[in-house]
């Protein structure tokens, strides 16, 4: 009996030992943190939806239902994969990223075996938990976005969340730091690359074209990838960089001259914080650039709080980044003018209008002494596309470096770095954007380009006069933002009147144009 | 776990020999062994899994099933033995249970993987009436270890998770009771029937391509066992 009892002891042993080396297989980690690695193998799939499902999903809400029209049916499923890789941050640290692959799938031709990849960079977004490979979170609409008007459609989908979001452990993200943020898309299209061969949908590959888009902060990291891709002699098959912040040297100026834009008080912490770490020389304690009232703002976004949050508790002003006491220069007239609130515009309301008085307030984000000695560095050294009372030719940078830190900066990140499109290239964005301003960014990089070849790089502002190729898309946008002003004067819309209309519909502008660019950039991609 | 594994067995081994020894050797046939068939209705029960992208109302069920039945039981007296029990290691397969579709993947009654596991129980018996009697009542109360093997998730598993799956089970010890009735057919050979019950909980955890998920299952297995004995030794 003894000797039996030993026996099932042993064996239930023998039996429990093996359960300890015996189970599935699941992703295996790298040990490697060189940029481009892929983090976990197989990468994980948030989502597989059918075309049917996905026009379903799409259907069942507004904005849905409108995406659909301007993207269409979808054509494919797609399969929604969850990349973790290694890549750089903005100040050289090593550092996990993540993003998204999105894999067409189904029987038709143009959904499986190989496929062209679309690299698609987003805009501004103060949700750190952003992941834009999770489509079953309602609020990743830039997920949505890309994945019906190009997964959908037949295209392998590569998107970075960015580093400081998401995963990331990097504490800041590295805001217009055209370094670092193409880097980042070269490591996440090195790591997609490696991960596509290895998940569930592996009938689709990759067939060499690699297409790069991106919108606003995204347009401006688009723009800075394919340089950096042709520098690198990468292929690139085309380009569509779309309402992004090229010019920033431009912009800043103009912004800091009193042209404050939608969404300002958001990006000034965002970009405070990821050029101090970069180069150190935003912020000081002799010149600091926030008020006392926002101390620490400058590591506030992206946040877990919602931003609506933010404002409603008073840790960030919604639109005022200047002080409404403008500053006076004593003894610099032509300065001071310059510095002033912007004066009241007559109706009908255009982009520049209402907006720049509301960027200035009291409590304010910047410190008036800040925004002088920018001011200072930009009168003295002034940027090529805002010369008075014309540009200066060809739009160039300012002549010599700037000295002001801030400015010095947006001078190192300024799209006007003697370069050009290799590939063809269209930028496209709407000429009314009050959150980034279309011709001092757009038209400042098509007249530094003007003088390629014909076709090198186009620009569409769908805005235009409809006509040409985009007519089409142009008269839709057009028709879309018309129907929108009439319905918010119904009384189903809110019963506003047209200048209330005409401001909210301002102030949805850059975020309406998106989808009819990314409409735009698809068709411009379809030639190749 | 092992630990407890083998603290049960010695004690059982210490807690026999010890009646063995007491007991008064000539009366009756101190070893029986017994095979037979094991039916484990589960009446599982567990929450929905919780975890990064799962929706609302993701469930899995067991489906009940049958293996092989074996027991070595000890007599200290003509009343009370002492039983171990062991089922051959059943596979148990996990259905989805929940949405239709997870995307378009299909979810509910999809077998979603499968696991092994063993269960030994040591029961402390006491028999009622004479070992001379036709029909033999008898009560059980004791302790069950439970722990899995083999956890596999399936094809269809795999793809409603969202890649390849390494599932986990934490083992768990319980409390377990039976009643049964033996049938003598002779001195040596005997029918027996019984019922049992424990409680067995354990944790689950899914990884899935670095993707954590988890949820508690408690199931209560109530085992019918069908089985033939034979007595020998002393």
């Amino acid at each position: 009996m003894f000797k039996l009892l030993r026996l099932s002891a042993f064996a239930l042993g023998a039996v429990y030992l093996a359960a300890c080396g015996s189970s599935s297989q699941t992703g295996t980690t790298s040990a490697s943190t060189s940029p481009g690695t892929l983090s976990v193998t197989p990468p994980f799939r948030i989502a597989s939806l059918n075309a049917a499902t996905f026009q379903g999903e799409l259907a069942g809400t507004a904005t849905g239902a409108q995406l659909l029209e301007i993207a269409g049916k979808p054509a494919c499923g797609v399969d929604f994969y969850y990349i973790r890789f290694w890549t750089v941050g903005g100040a050289g640290e090593t550092t996990e990223s993540s993003g998204a692959l999105m894999v067409p799938t189904g029987a038709a031709p143009a959904c499986s075996g190989p496929r062209p990849i679309v690299e698609y960079a987003h805009g501004t977004n103060p949700n750190k938990a952003l992941n834009i490979a999770d489509i079953t979170n309602a609020s990743n609409t830039e997920g949505v976005l890309i994945a019906a008007m190009f997964a959908a459609q037949g295209y392998i989908v590569v998107a970075p969340n960015y580093a400081g979001y998401d995963i990331s452990t990097l504490g800041y993200h590295p805001f217009l730091n055209a370094a670092q943020q193409s880097g980042e898309m070269m490591d996440i299209l090195t790591a997609a690359r490696t991960a596509l061969p290895t998940t569930l949908a592996a009938a689709t590959s990759d067939n060499g074209q690699l297409f790069i888009t991106g919108y606003s902060e995204g347009g401006h990291v688009a723009m800075a990838t394919l340089r950096a891709m042709q520098a690198a002699g990468k292929t690139v098959t085309a380009a569509a960089p779309m309402s992004g912040p090229y010019a920033l040297e431009a912009f800043g100026d103009t912004i800091f001259y009193g042209g404050v834009d939608i969404g300002s008080t958001e990006f000034a912490p965002l970009l405070v914080n990821s050029y101090q770490h970069a180069y150190g020389n935003v912020d000081s304690t002799a010149n600091p650039v926030f008020s006392p009232t926002y101390a620490g703002v400058e590591t506030l976004l992206p946040s877990d709080t919602p931003i609506d949050t933010i404002f409603e508790e008073g840790l960030l002003p919604e639109t005022a980044l200047f002080d409404s006491a403008t500053p006076v220069v004593p003894g610099e007239a032509e300065l001071t003018a310059l510095l002033a609130v912007p004066p009241t515009p007559a109706l009908p309301l255009s982009a520049e209008t209402p907006i720049f008085q509301l960027g200035f307030g009291n409590p304010y984000l910047i410190n008036n002494a800040y925004r002088v000695s920018y001011a200072v560095d930009a009168l003295t050294d002034p940027d090529g596309a805002l010369t008075t009372p014309t540009p200066t030719p060809g739009v160039p940078l300012a002549a010599v470096k700037p000295t002001q830190g801030l400015r010095q900066d947006f001078y190192l990140n300024d799209m006007r770095s003697g370069w050009y499109p290799k590939v063809p290239t269209l930028l496209c964005g709407g000429d009314k954007d009050p959150t980034v301003f279309f011709s001092v960014n757009t038209v400042t990089m098509v007249t530094y380009w003007s003088a390629l070849p014909a076709g090198a790089v186009t620009m569409l502002d769908v805005n235009g006069t409809p006509g040409g190729p985009f007519e089409a898309l142009q008269a839709a946008f057009q028709e879309s933002e018309a129907a929108e002003l009439a319905y918010l004067q119904t009384a189903a819309g809110g019963g506003l009147t047209l200048a209330a209309a005409e401001a909210q519909v301002i102030e949805g502008y850059h975020t309406a144009v998106a989808p009819f660019c990314a409409a735009g950039a698809r068709a411009f991609f379809a030639q190749f | 776990m092992r630990k407890t594994t083998f603290g049960a067995l010695t004690l059982a081994a210490v807690f026999a020999s010890t009646y063995a020894a007491s007991a008064s050797a000539d009366d009756f046939l101190a070893n029986d062994v017994r095979l037979g068939s094991y039916t484990v209705l589960y009446h599982a029960n567990a929450n929905n899994l919780y975890g990064p992208y799962v929706p609302d109302g993701v469930n899995f069920t067991a489906e009940n099933l049958e293996t092989l039945y074996g027991a070595y039981v000890r007599w200290f007296t003509p009343n009370i033995d002492t039983e171990l029990a062991l089922g051959y290691p059943p596979l148990a397969k996990i259905k989805g249970s929940g949405p239709q579709t997870l995307g378009s993947v299909p979810y509910d009654g999809q077998v979603i993987s499968s696991a092994r596991w063993i269960s030994p129980t040591l029961l402390l018996e006491y028999n009622f009436f004479s070992p001379n009697s036709p029909f033999r009542p008898y009560i059980g109360a004791g302790v069950n270890y439970t722990t899995f093997y083999d956890r596999n998730s399936t094809a269809a598993g795999d793809a409603a998770s969202g890649g390849p799956t390494k599932i986990s089970l934490t083992a768990s010890v319980s409390a377990a009771f039976t009643a049964g009735l033996t049938y003598r057919l002779s001195d040596r050979w005997h029918l027996h029937g019984s019922f049992g019950f424990s409680q067995v909980k354990t944790h689950l955890t899914t990884n899935t391509d670095g993707i954590v998920r988890t949820s508690n299952v408690s199931f209560a297995p109530t085992p019918i066992i069908i089985s033939i004995g034979y007595s020998f030794g002393h």
